[in-house]
């Protein structure tokens, strides 16, 4: 496999993941070989549909899939070492100083019984060795930075006395501590809402330039990836579908999957009566139970274009143009 | 971004009153103090733990002064000279009360501060590890539930007296109440350790846990810091009710007889005086209310906690 990013100094090559669930109802085969690259100062959206494993893909990253899912193969190559094969202590010192995380829920992510100052202060003390005052005056500063007011009295505020939009703030702030390469944002936005959204999609953007960082952001809102993301890799049921940058995957979608994402989302400047209903395009059926995935081509059942070969082929990940990644036997 | 180019003239925001440190429990305090019940459990218990710390102070004669009985004043009735009357034995029973607070109060925190930290261990490490380890763990728990307890301290306590007997162990003071409240202990873990198998299944799925992980905190980080200060609410509250449990337990096993003689206790009190009940009813009842108000007001007390900790079971 070549690289699958635009250039070779990437920072992070995710190579022929898989990570299983071994329930007791049977194997969950949730990622199942991904691929995907970010390059330096890139935003990749991963996007798909609850369940298409792109949370456990970006968990696996931090090497935290939680119990009983394991990664059983591929590679993750991170700054040139493969995190897979690191000893937990190494990867203690890589979670939050190399790659960091916002969480989808803003709320709970924050630990109730500390003060922001004590739990942003926490990561400082621990990866960079600072004292609790130059910690607290770090915090005060990216709290500053991520458009929180009167940072100093904030320090000694609880997660309970702030908004959800500040709270998400304060996510943001807290991943950002040790400047990591890396942000993983998984749905940063979905519990927030639209007005705040913006804000914090501004505001990831703004920090991202700032901060020279790259970043994954994990969603299922299209409108949230065309607005950030450089380039987009679409995942379903624990496949990569397609990846191209961000202009391609919107004006010439290959993979159907891609293609049917897209007509679901709605648009205001289109008309959806077809003669008696009005009804936004849905895809037909229901994301495969992943102990037992459809024969061949994962999304077979669901698709439009398919035939007794895409239940038989296990497609490849191939490349249409320069930069351009469909695993598709009918876009060849 | 607008909100930071902002001049930091602005004014700062209003302090609120009390909220600073460790929110949790000042918010718990705050709702506690609402609660009336609660709060008469907090006093009950309050003027049990200032007995027990004045008692010298408070009581008015030596708690093993027998004098009463050269005067041919035993099972006296209450007077100006014995608040409270004699017992059988001459004894000042409001002395003997009062220097009974300190004897029930230790055997109370002593027996579970044993039992919280086996309970808090076990059922930390079952609730934070699963699987095997979680079921082994739990079957063992449920194993020192169904064992009749009071039975088991008896012949317990009676077989280590009898043990004990011209070895040099002989000479520790009070050692046959250190030994019950041993054994208090060590059988009064299972409720803590369930309560805290329970916190710790819920914690250590949260998000915070998660996102602490996520930043490199390691395993005693995260257990030390973020799992068990959150799952102390609700074991201070379990703990509290052990607390009034071991007391009343203590008081049966002193009533039959295989307390502590040194010690002075409330059940002991009962067991020495309980035949006279017709002639000097006064020497019963009087340590018979301080263990009913001593063990409400701990329930009451951990009723009220619960409340303040816990506000949705209420709603």
């Amino acid at each position: 496999m070549t690289a699958i990013a635009p250039h070779n100094d990437q920072l992070l090559a995710v190579k022929k993941l898989r990570v299983h669930f071994f329930t007791g109802a049977g194997v969950v085969q949730a990622v199942d070989g991904v691929d995907f690259a970010v390059s330096p100062r890139e935003t990749l959206g991963l996007v798909g549909e609850s369940g298409s494993g792109k949370t456990i893909s970006s968990l696996a990253l931090l090497r935290l899939i939680p119990r009983p899912g394991k990664i059983i193969g591929g590679e993750i190559i991170f700054k040139h070492e493969d995190l897979i094969a690191k000893r937990e202590e190494e990867m203690i010192k890589i979670r939050g100083k190399n790659i960091a995380m916002i969480f989808q829920n803003p709320a709970y992510s924050l630990n109730p019984i500390y003060s922001i100052g004590d739990q942003l202060g926490e990561i400082l003390t621990w990866h960079e060795k600072l004292s609790r005052q130059a910690a607290n005056e770090r915090v005060a500063e990216l709290l500053q930075l991520v458009g929180i007011t009167d940072p100093f009295s904030r320090l000694r505020q609880f997660p309970h006395e702030l908004s959800g939009g500040m709270k998400q703030r304060v996510c943001i702030a807290r991943a950002l501590l040790c400047s990591p390469p890396l942000v993983l944002a998984d749905e940063p936005t979905t519990n927030l809402d639209v007005t705040i959204q913006a804000q914090i999609l501004d505001l990831l953007q703004e920090l991202k330039e700032r901060f020279h960082m790259s970043m994954i952001l994990v969603t299922h809102d299209m409108g949230v990836v065309a607005r950030m993301a450089d380039r987009i890799t679409v995942m379903y049921a624990g496949r990569i579908c397609e990846t191209a940058t961000a202009r391609t995957i919107f004006e010439n979608p290959r993979h159907p999957y891609t293609q049917a994402l897209l007509a679901t989302m709605p648009r205001v400047d289109h008309s959806y009566s077809d003669g008696k209903t009005r009804r936004l395009p849905v895809i037909p059926g229901r994301i495969p139970n992943l102990i037992e995935p459809p024969s061949g081509c994962r999304f077979h059942p669901r698709c439009p274009a398919s035939d007794d070969e895409c239940a038989r082929i296990l497609p490849e990940l191939l490349s249409l143009e320069e930069g351009h990644w469909v695993s598709c036997i009918k876009a060849g | 971004m607008t909100a930071a180019e902002q001049p930091s003239t602005r004014k700062p925001p209003p302090k609120h009153h009390g909220t600073r440190r460790l929110g949790m429990w000042v918010l718990g305090w705050q709702r506690f103090r609402r609660n009336k019940t609660g709060l008469l459990g907090l006093v009950l218990v309050g003027i049990v733990f200032l007995v027990a710390l004045f008692c010298p102070l408070l009581a008015p004669y030596d708690p093993n002064d027998q004098s009463a009985m050269l005067e041919f004043r035993s099972k006296a009735p209450p007077s100006w000279k014995n608040p409270l009357g004699t017992d059988r034995m001459g004894y000042d029973v409001a002395s003997r009360v009062i220097y009974g607070a300190p004897t029930a109060l230790v055997v109370g925190l002593g027996s579970m501060a044993v039992a919280a930290v086996i309970g808090i261990i076990l059922g930390g490490f079952s609730g934070y590890i699963g699987g095997m380890a979680d079921e082994f763990l739990m079957r063992f728990t449920e194993f020192f539930l169904v064992v009749p307890i009071f039975i088991v301290i008896l012949v317990m306590v009676r077989i280590f007296g009898i043990v004990v007997v011209g070895t040099p162990l002989e000479e520790i003071p009070y050692l046959n109440l250190s030994t019950i409240i041993l054994i208090l202990g060590v059988f009064g873990w299972p409720p803590i350790a369930r309560m805290a198998r329970a916190e710790f299944l819920r914690l250590k799925e949260m998000e915070f846990v998660e996102a602490a992980r996520c930043i490199g905190v390691g395993r005693a980080g995260i257990i030390f810091r973020h799992i068990l200060p959150n799952a102390l609410p609700s074991l201070i509250v379990i703990i509290a009710l052990g607390i009034g449990g071991s007391i009343l337990m203590e008081a049966m096993i002193s009533f039959l007889g295989f307390g502590d003689p040194k010690a002075i206790s409330w059940g002991q009190l009962l067991s020495f005086n309980y035949e006279f009940l017709k002639i000097a009813p006064w020497a019963s009842i009087a340590p018979g209310m301080a263990i009913f108000l001593t063990v409400l007001g701990f329930n009451l007390l951990a009723d009220g906690l619960t409340d303040a900790f816990n506000p949705r079971l209420k709603e």
